[in-house]
């Protein structure tokens, strides 16, 4: 870090040093998922039409049909046409499409990023037929990115690959729902709520991110095996039928409905799964070598048995996870869909088998190698600012590990320790890992999961399971839940403390309590709110001074003191909350009626019992909506700043500071330089005009160090937002709580942001998480941090983020693990909810910045998420760089 | 005179839009690559006899329904092949 007072730049944001030092050494996976990760690494992401087309054509078909059947109809339709492809070698069968990385557009959620894009596709696939496909070959940099158009395949979103053939069609489809999809609707009825056109303003200025009610209207949540391990398809479609003799002409007639829909929505994956399992006999019957030619038939022979009963073995009940992990995904665009404790639900098939000697340890980690193979395939089709500004590529299923059992024991066992053991052996993104920190957890345990981080995957994140405890109780007692019951929680998405439900399954004539997710998704709500954007705009009394355009009639305020700037946030802050989440409900709403969810409901406790989906509140628990914020650290900083400098020591006025802020300091923007953090910005030629202002910007206290006057600030900020959120109410008239997590949207929000009051310049990226210190800022070690991060009740948010970078050779040997565990327990006990860690050398990163192609499987934690380098945009990668390294604990 | 590649092909196991692999040789090969003898055709919806087309890269199914010439129609239960296939 540079900390020459006359220099202009490198102030802020870690410098890498001299010399790259190594990760830990890191295993390898066994040869048939090492085969199967090389052939993810060179394949791209693939967009395919087949499903939106069956989709479509059957809905079309039965025009004034109840809603719900013909929604079921149609994922039926779609389910079964889908073309099964089984890769050489795979253990697991299923993905969402017929490609590898496959996905496909959802044109009855939003087809207007496709129409706004018509006549460029068209240019594009009329163009590029006068092309070569070995033009391809010039696209090696972003990982499996299909970055620009080239030879036959167009480029959406700057990710997806389409094939020119499957253009026209795709272009066909999403007309068909102009003015028929969730977007459209919603958007129809979303204009009708008073202040209307402040949403847009909020939009536009990117205070807001995007709208979550019906671009990602699934996800953040828990999936829930249980009915399918416990029955399987044709049990379920058995009690189906048995609650539509019980409800048929009675009053509540939707519960008929809905059964009706649950049994065609399975006959649709019913279907899908025996066309896998024909296709497995197919290849079985080309192959020439025996293994392969076995494994080809044992698959089929699994695949037809969970086509209609419960599995019989870990294997069986693996593919059923994934079998159903991926129907959920098939039925809406989601990011964020957990597949929850793992290792806890199937732990009494693993122990069965491992007792009668049907499976060992070996045999067991290929099994949950090729597991981690098929959930990093897994990818989410959105536009470019939702996929790219949101996601960063990322489609966050987090496995949790610990916790406690139903009695309040240990939950771990032997099957999470192989689990972790598989994601060191098989490091990949996806599913990332946290643990469920209890002091009741084995030390064993918790020193493999240290283990598991120091090599770098950025997993398993650490959480706090008691301050999780207490957020549920205090959010969901209302809907009746008690402590035991509370124990069955996880970590939806990245981040997010899910409410979940014991189940009891039953085999051997045993009954084994299971945890599954029991709420809908918390990826609906207010997403995400910019705060340094807000605070910018109270300080030009309601001005987007970036676009010159009004977003909030005056504050009235004349920000003459402190605590002025303070309520003229705050009023623009609330103003935000209240028109966002009544649009959003409305949006939700158009969800529900037009595509309500199916699979996802039949999974969920208790949608079965009451004969209703998840939109109709069949869920045990649905206080799941949400705020969420961006920038925190930057927010505080930034009244920190003003509070010093125009209030305490009237070093400036307001109007100065304003000024500054305008004239970016007197450096470059983010944009004119391609840098996003504090690191390598250029000044212009009248910098000095603004160097005091400047560096008494940088000099004010920053969040981070343990300094009571900017922790007050924090506390003050996180007290009245956690209780303010509770004053709106969601769709399903549940209060709303906060959400603390940026994702990626610190890297767009803060393109968007000038220059901030705490010295941050215009267009850099916000700092990550929400109690991470902005880069470079937190000068007086981790402890320092932990306090200052703690120093307000986690409990009172769904979660908080807190992210740090440690160099490899201070947690080097035994001795590193022991000593980083307890840093772990410390940020813990004091009450932290969570802790995850980057264990690189700044150093590589900028190797890997330079030079992509080489660092094609270099892992990196960003918020919430580890993903490969190779497919980060600059702005995140940036600020990933510019993080604090800490280089002793 | 029809002209067909990798991707029209049964042993054709798509990766992505780039490339795909040979069920039968296990080799990697171009869904625009050339064909070799062992090719045998995936029922498409350009080689069934409801397809008629309309314009490039799309048609209809029966005369009435959206359709487009490169879907593998090998799951749908109306697919007849054209009979100079």
């Amino acid at each position: 870090m540079n900390t020459d007072p006359q220099s202009h730049i490198n102030y802020y944001g870690c410098e890498p040093g001299k010399e790259v030092s190594p990760r830990e050494g890191k295993r390898q996976p066994t040869p048939r998922a090492n085969e199967a990760r090389e052939l993810y690494f060179e394949t791209k992401s693939s967009v395919s039409m087949e499903f939106p087309y069956w989709y479509t054509r059957r809905w079309e078909e039965l025009e004034g049909e109840i809603p719900i059947i013909r929604r079921a109809e149609a994922l039926k339709s779609g389910f079964e046409h889908l073309t099964p492809t089984i890769y050489p070698g795979e253990l697991l069968a299923m993905g969402k499409a017929s490609f590898l990385r496959g996905s496909y557009p959802m044109p009855w959620l939003s087809e207007a990023f496709f129409m706004a894009a018509e006549d460029k596709l068209y240019m594009e696939a009329q163009e590029s037929g006068k092309l070569t496909a070995d033009t391809f070959t010039t696209m090696g940099k972003g990982g499996g990115n299909v970055t620009k158009s080239s030879g036959r395949v167009i480029s959406i979103a700057g990710k997806f690959g389409l094939r020119v053939e499957e253009v026209p069609i795709m272009l066909e489809v999403a007309r068909k729902w102009k003015d028929k999809s969730v977007d459209d609707v919603g958007h129809k009825y979303e204009q009708l709520v008073p202040g209307y056109k402040e949403k847009e303003a909020l939009m536009r200025s990117v205070i807001c991110m995007f709208d979550s009610g019906y671009t990602l209207p699934q996800g953040r949540e828990v999936m829930n095996y249980y009915y399918p391990l416990q029955f399987g398809i044709d049990g379920i479609i058995r009690n189906c039928e048995e609650g539509i003799a019980d409800v048929a002409g009675y009053p509540e007639m939707d519960r008929l409905y809905f059964y009706k829909a649950v049994i065609l929505m399975l006959e649709g994956i019913k279907q899908w799964v025996k066309n896998y399992a024909e296709e497995a006999i197919f290849l079985a019957s080309i192959e020439k070598q025996e293994k392969q030619k076995t494994e080809y038939l044992e698959m089929a022979e699994r695949l037809e048995w969970i086509s209609s009963k419960p599995p019989r073995s870990f294997h069986e009940a693996l593919q059923v996870l994934w079998l159903f992990h991926v129907a959920v995904l098939n039925e809406d665009a989601i990011s964020g869909l957990s597949p929850g404790r793992v290792g806890q639900v199937l732990y009494p098939y693993w122990q069965r088998d491992m007792k009668n000697g049907s499976i060992d340890r070996e045999k067991s980690l290929e099994l949950l190698e090729c597991m981690r193979i098929k959930f990093t395939e897994i990818d989410c089709f959105a536009s470019m600012g939702v996929v790219g500004g949101v996601l960063s590529g990322n489609t966050f299923n987090n496995l949790c590990l610990g916790g406690l059992l139903k009695d309040g024991t240990s939950a771990t066992n032997e099957l999470e320790m192989l689990i972790l053991e598989a994601g060191i052996t098989c490091d990949t993104p996806q599913p990332t890992l946290s643990v469920l920190y209890d002091e009741k957890l084995p030390e064993e345990f918790l020193l493999k999961g240290v283990e598991c981080t120091k090599i770098g995957t950025g997993y398993p994140a650490w959480v706090n399971n008691q301050v999780a405890l207490e957020f549920l109780i205090g959010n969901y007692a209302h809907e009746g839940m008690a402590l035991e019951e509370a124990r069955a929680w996880a970590i939806g998405g990245c981040l997010e403390t899910s409410p979940g439900s014991w189940m009891p399954l039953e085999l051997d004539n045993e009954i084994h309590w299971i945890p599954g997710g029991s709420a809908p998704a918390t990826s609906v709500g207010v997403h995400f709110l910019n705060l340094p954007k807000l605070l910018e705009v109270a300080l030009f009394d309601g001005m987007d001074m970036r676009t010159g355009q009004r977003v909030f009639p005056s504050h009235g305020y004349k920000l003459n003191s402190y605590d002025e700037i303070w309520q003229a946030f705050k009023v623009y802050f609330s103003r935000a909350c209240h028109v966002l989440t009544l649009t959003n409900n409305i949006q939700h709403d158009a969800w529900r009626k037009i595509s309500p969810s199916l699979v996802n409901s039949m999974l969920k406790p208790d949608c079965l019992a009451k004969g209703k989906d998840i939109g109709q509140m069949g869920c045990r628990y649905n206080t799941t909506f949400n705020i969420e914020s961006c920038g925190t650290a930057n927010l505080v900083n930034s009244l920190s700043s003003l509070k010093q400098n125009v209030f305490t020591e009237n070093n400036y006025s307001l109007d100065e500071y304003r000024k500054a802020l305008l004239a970016n300091f007197g450096y470059k923007t983010a944009q004119e330089t391609g840098s996003y953090s504090l690191i390598d910005q250029v000044p212009t030629e009248d910098y000095r005009d603004w160097q005091k202002i400047h560096r008494q910007s940088l000099d004010a206290p920053k969040f981070g160090n343990d300094n009571q006057f900017v922790d007050e600030i924090m506390k003050d900020w996180e007290d009245w937002f956690c209780d303010m959120t509770h004053n709106y109410r969601s769709l399903y008239d549940q209060p709303m709580y906060a959400c603390q997590i940026s994702v990626s949207t610190h890297g767009p929000m803060g393109a968007v942001t000038l220059a901030s009051p705490d010295g941050r310049l215009s267009g850099t990226t916000f700092s990550d998480g929400s109690v991470s210190a902005y880069p470079g800022t937190d000068k007086n070690g981790p402890y320092a941090l932990f306090n200052s991060a703690t120093c307000w009740n986690h409990a009172k948010s769904q979660n908080s983020q807190l992210n740090m970078k440690i160099h490899p050779s201070v947690v080097k040997g035994r001795e590193g693990s022991r000593k980083f565990l307890e840093l772990i327990r410390a940020y813990l006990r004091k009450g932290g909810f969570h802790v995850q860690f980057n264990i690189v050398d700044s150093r590589m990163l900028k190797q890997a910045q330079a030079d992509p192609d080489k660092f094609r499987s270099l892992l990196v934690r960003v918020a919430g998420f580890t993903q490969y380098w190779v497919e980060l945009g600059k702005q995140i990668q940036d600020e990933v760089i510019a993080r604090t390294e800490y280089e002793e604990l | 005179m029809e002209e067909y590649s990798c991707k029209d092909c049964k042993f054709y196991l798509p990766v992505d839009v780039f490339r795909g692999i040979c069920k039968l040789s296990k080799e990697h090969v171009g869904p625009d690559g050339p064909l070799c003898d062992k090719m045998e055709k995936i029922a498409k919806c350009r080689f069934c006899a409801n397809y008629s087309v309309e314009k490039d890269y799309l048609g209809k199914c029966m005369g009435i329904t959206l359709a487009y010439p490169d879907m593998i129609a090998s799951k749908c239960a109306d697919f007849k092949w054209y009979k100079q296939n």
